[in-house]
């Protein structure tokens, strides 16, 4: 391989799933044979090339590519080690998700149209992992905004357009806010590459008003996606789009942007010092509590599966956020895995809600009684997800919560600790439930709109195997966390690069 | 090759008169040179620097002058290629549309009255060139037929009240001074009553023919009323050629205590622009009554960067102006083709009927999209550049809080009325007859423009470093 080629490796990771979805908005409905190789073949040569990436990062290397954009603000694409644990996560995702949404969507309209969007979405993530700089990672957070609306408004009912619109309103001014704030700190310092240990060091004591102000802009708009608390109104009510849709939304693509964002930011924009400085991190570490707790309690009062679920995603997701703030290499260990675990078992928990309701008929979670005697595998792989949500070992949620755990105490955090134990409560208040009424109860009645999807299996094997996948994944990188390959590992890598700066 | 700018179209134009069965030939022939010219002018012009140029050897003072710097030829390049564009659409949908005959001569006389106010520095020349493209515009409105007769008749009257305002105060200025050419007027100005008032009345006539509120009123019903193309051409080129006039008082001939009390007002007219025509956009019921609001909201960027630039001085928000008159060109023509394209096809005039359209008519739905991307000032399009460099021109000033604050506000506006749009189109689409069939060419003409403004990302640098100079 020639160095000449490896320059292309981040664009050519992007283009891998860009190309074949714009190839699929132009195929007609009936194409399906050429549109699912269209969309494996793009999946295949993805995981090849970023299997090509992470060999080469692990072994120290850093790729750049970038195109002149405006002054002091080039469009840059960087492959580092944390740019690669959110490409890995959404490409193994997108695979089994694009299985899953194959299956589930098998017959319905306008499939065209839902996987181009679904693979410009994936394109929209990838690049903003890859992004290299405040710049490029805002073009992208605009770009996924778009990409994803078509799909939450997929249905066409005037429930989902609805949604389409809350949704739109939340992301199109959170996006807005970000652009401020990137303006704003860009007139201050510029937008150079991301850096362990950021590079407004230089600035603080002179406009530490106005590095407030920035990241506070910066924060709200990646907040929004994020969930965080006074801007979260979105996500439970995005959950009209299709089961596949929502899985991707939650576990990849829109929350992880914004958490993603928010570990970038507090890193390789302003890093630790700067943030300790200017006294950031308590008010971000207060919110993420205040959001962890609140999606909890929220959570426990929904009755419809999916809604339970996204609730929980918005308490889950700000874990991230509270290990990102504690500014210990602990703390941050337990919330970079934590990006990888809660995507892993949130998108299992949603094929399995997608499969009951697409084989059953159920939305409710009083409906769900028995159901584990009529689908054991699914309810075998909700049970794995819910207790790896709670942080039961050996699931990778006990890893990551570990961790978080440790990072407190590192930090002096008793309040911190606090909120974990108290919100792994509600988190077994609200999970134990459901899996009580799968295996414990008896059917009530018949199912509300049962189909046979298989004639020997409990439903359709597309809709099967991404979730089986998924659920071993839970267990193995729980079982297998100290090796070389788990996670943990990784962020460890990480964790060890970002805080080695100097 | 400046001349050959102004002759070939003045010559086709006439050629057509004489032979109207191959006029669109001819249009288009003579938009499609002029680009190439103009394109290689702006090459010439980046390399050497400005150019001048006084009409068949008289000396300066008498001859009739022009000047190409690198804004004009921009702006000449923007004016022929979007022509040519219009143009083939004009072409591809003929038939269908019924086109009158006289769009062909009108819009190249549109082109040569355009090409020669960019390259125009003198006062009276400007008057001219301000006059022959208020009559052509009007011409263009009524081609609808009666429906147009009295939005036309509205707009030739205040059109016709502009020049007059304009020519007064030019009037003015010249029996005091004696001079008309703007750098000789400049250096001998003087702040006092005359200049004055000369300059408010000039600035009166030329908002009132450049739509900025609150001035615009005539606006929405005339582009509304015009066929398709014509409306893209209205919106994207002809509400620029006054604004031009605006920002050369302005900034070159107004004195600095002048430029300073105006600006408030400027900039007071382009935030209530942004949200007044905000707020009808959202409102109205009717297609291309959205798209024609969206152009008044849109000027007032333009006129708020005006009104900042004579605040802050700073080259930055001039490059920021120039940006949203490009990109609101390219965008808006975009708008314009594919809205008109849906009504066309899909029949109507109502919002209602873009119901499904992302499914009955993906194309042109997708233009009004990227085109309103941009309109919005999502990245990397040529809307944000321009909103990028205003931002940037503002923070570059200091604590301000009150102006970005503004702009995410009239950014949210116009994302809600663009999506106002988009979200109608992702509705499930009625059946539609089993004859169904949409025309492709049209739908990719309307597609071009909006590419174009996102391609403006590539160009971003050069364009951002060309307008800065200019400002100096």
């Amino acid at each position: 391989m020639s160095p000449f080629w490896l320059s292309y490796l981040p664009l050519a990771i992007i283009l891998s799933s860009l190309l074949p979805g714009l190839i699929i908005f132009t195929l007609k409905e009936q194409q399906v044979k050429l549109r699912i190789s269209l969309n494996l073949l793009g999946v295949t040569v993805k995981l090849i090339l970023v299997l090509i990436m992470w060999q080469a990062v692990k072994a120290g290397d850093i790729f750049y590519f970038s195109v002149p954009f405006l002054p002091g603000a080039d469009l840059v694409l960087q492959g580092d080690a944390l740019s690669l644990l959110f490409v890995v996560l959404s490409s193994v995702l997108w695979l089994a998700t694009t299985i899953y949404a194959i299956g589930y969507l098998e017959n319905s309209p306008l499939r065209s149209r839902f996987f181009g969007y679904f693979s410009l979405c994936v394109s929209a993530t990838v690049g903003l992992a890859l992004s290299g700089n405040l710049v490029s990672f805002l073009l992208f957070y605009e770009l996924l905004t778009l990409a994803t609306f078509p799909l939450v408004v997929h249905r066409g009912t005037p429930q989902s357009l609805a949604a389409g619109r809350r949704y739109l309103a939340y992301t199109l001014g959170g996006g807005l806010l970000l652009l401020t704030g990137v303006a704003l700190l860009h007139s201050l310092v510029q937008s150079p590459q991301f850096v362990p240990g950021g590079y407004v060091s230089a600035v603080v004591s002179e406009h530490s008003g106005l590095l407030q102000l920035a990241f506070g802009l910066m924060i709200a708009g990646l907040g929004v996606k994020a969930a965080l608390l006074p801007l979260h109104g979105w996500l439970p009510q995005a959950m009209v789009a299709p089961a596949p849709v929502s899985a991707l939304l939650h576990a990849v693509a829109v929350v992880k942007a914004g958490a993603f964002g928010i570990i970038r930011l507090v890193y390789d924009v302003f890093g630790v010092e700067s943030m300790q400085l200017l006294q950031l991190a308590e008010p971000l570490m207060l919110l993420a509590a205040a959001t962890i707790l609140y999606g909890s309690w929220r959570a426990l009062a929904q009755q419809d599966i999916k809604r339970r679920l996204a609730y929980s995603t918005i308490s889950q997701v700000s874990y991230i956020t509270v290990g990102v703030a504690m500014l210990g290499p602990l703390a941050a260990v337990g919330g970079l895995v934590h990006l990888v675990h809660q995507g892993v078992m949130k998108i299992t928990l949603f094929f399995c809600a997608g499969n009951y309701a697409e084989t059953l008929g159920v939305h409710k979670i009083n409906e769900l009684n028995g159901a584990g005697r009529r689908m054991p595998l699914t309810s075998v792989a909700f049970t794995l997800g819910a207790l790896g949500m709670i942080g039961i070992p050996p699931t990778a949620g006990f890893i990551s919560k570990w961790y978080l755990g440790l990072g407190a105490v590192a930090s002096d955090n008793q309040l911190m600790l606090l909120v974990f134990v108290f919100s792994g409560l509600l988190n077994a208040a609200y999970f134990l439930p459901i899996i009580y009424r799968l295996w414990f109860l008896p059917q009530r009645g018949s199912w509300p709109d049962e189909q046979r999807l298989s004639a020997r299996l409990e439903t359709h094997w597309m809709l099967l195997l991404p979730m089986l996948f998924t659920a071993l994944l839970i267990i193995l990188m729980g079982l297998f966390a100290s090796t070389g390959i788990s996670p943990l590992s990784w962020a460890e890598l990480i964790v060890e690069r970002e805080f080695s700066y100097d | 090759m400046m001349i050959l700018l102004l002759v070939l179209p003045l010559l086709s134009a006439l050629l057509m008169l004489l032979w109207p069965r191959i006029a669109p030939l001819l249009a288009l022939f003579s938009a499609a040179a002029s680009s190439l010219l103009a394109l290689q002018l702006l090459l010439q012009v980046a390399e050497q620097g400005t150019r001048y140029w006084l009409l068949a050897g008289w000396p300066s003072g008498l001859a009739i002058a022009w000047q190409a710097d690198t804004l004009s030829c921009l702006l000449i390049l923007l004016s022929t290629v979007l022509q040519l564009l219009v143009g083939l659409y004009a072409f591809a949908t003929r038939s269908r549309d019924k086109l009158s005959q006289g769009f062909w001569p009108l819009s190249t006389l549109l082109q040569l009255s355009l090409t020669a106010l960019w390259l125009s520095r003198d006062l009276f020349n400007l008057y001219v060139c301000l006059e022959l493209l208020g009559l052509v515009a009007v011409a263009l409105v009524s081609l609808s037929g009666r429906k147009a007769i009295k939005p036309a008749f509205n707009y030739l009257l205040l059109s016709l009240f502009g020049s007059l305002c304009y020519l007064l105060g030019v009037v003015l200025l010249y029996g005091a001074y004696g001079l008309l050419d703007i750098a000789g007027l400049a250096s001998q100005w003087q702040a006092g009553w005359l200049s004055n008032s000369a300059l408010l009345l000039m600035s009166l006539g030329l908002m009132l023919k450049a739509a900025i509120w609150p001035l615009h009123a005539w606006l929405p019903a005339a582009h509304a009323a015009a066929p398709a193309p014509v409306s893209a051409l209205l919106s994207a080129l002809v509400v620029k050629g006054p604004l031009f006039i605006l920002c050369l008082l302005w900034l070159q001939l107004a004195s600095t205590s002048q430029a300073q009390a105006m600006a408030p007002l400027f900039a007071a007219a382009g935030l209530a622009a942004l949200l007044f025509g905000g707020w009808s956009a959202l409102r109205t019921p009717f297609a291309k009554n959205l798209v024609a609001y969206s152009t008044v909201a849109q000027l007032g960027y333009a006129t708020l960067a005006l009104g900042l630039m004579l605040t802050f001085d700073q080259p930055l928000i001039f490059a920021a102006l120039w940006l949203f008159v490009l990109a609101h060109a390219l965008a808006k023509a975009a708008c314009f083709l594919a809205i008109g394209e849906m009504s066309a096809t899909l029949g109507g005039k109502r919002l209602t009927i873009l119901k499904g359209a992302s499914q009955t008519m993906p194309l042109a739905m997708f233009a009004f999209a990227v085109a309103g991307g941009s309109l919005i000032g999502l990245p990397p399009s040529g809307g944000f550049l321009a909103k990028w460099a205003l931002l940037q021109g503002l923070w570059l000033q200091g604590e301000q809080l009150f102006w970005p604050l503004a702009l995410v506000f009239a950014t949210l506006l116009s994302a809600a009325y663009v999506f106002r749009v988009v979200v109608l189109a992702f509705d499930r689409a009625d059946p539609v007859a089993p004859d169904f069939a949409p025309q492709l060419v049209p739908q990719w003409l309307a597609l071009l423009p909006a590419l174009a403004v996102w391609a403006m990302a590539l160009f971003s640098e050069p364009l951002l470093l060309l307008l800065r100079l200019e400002a100096l």
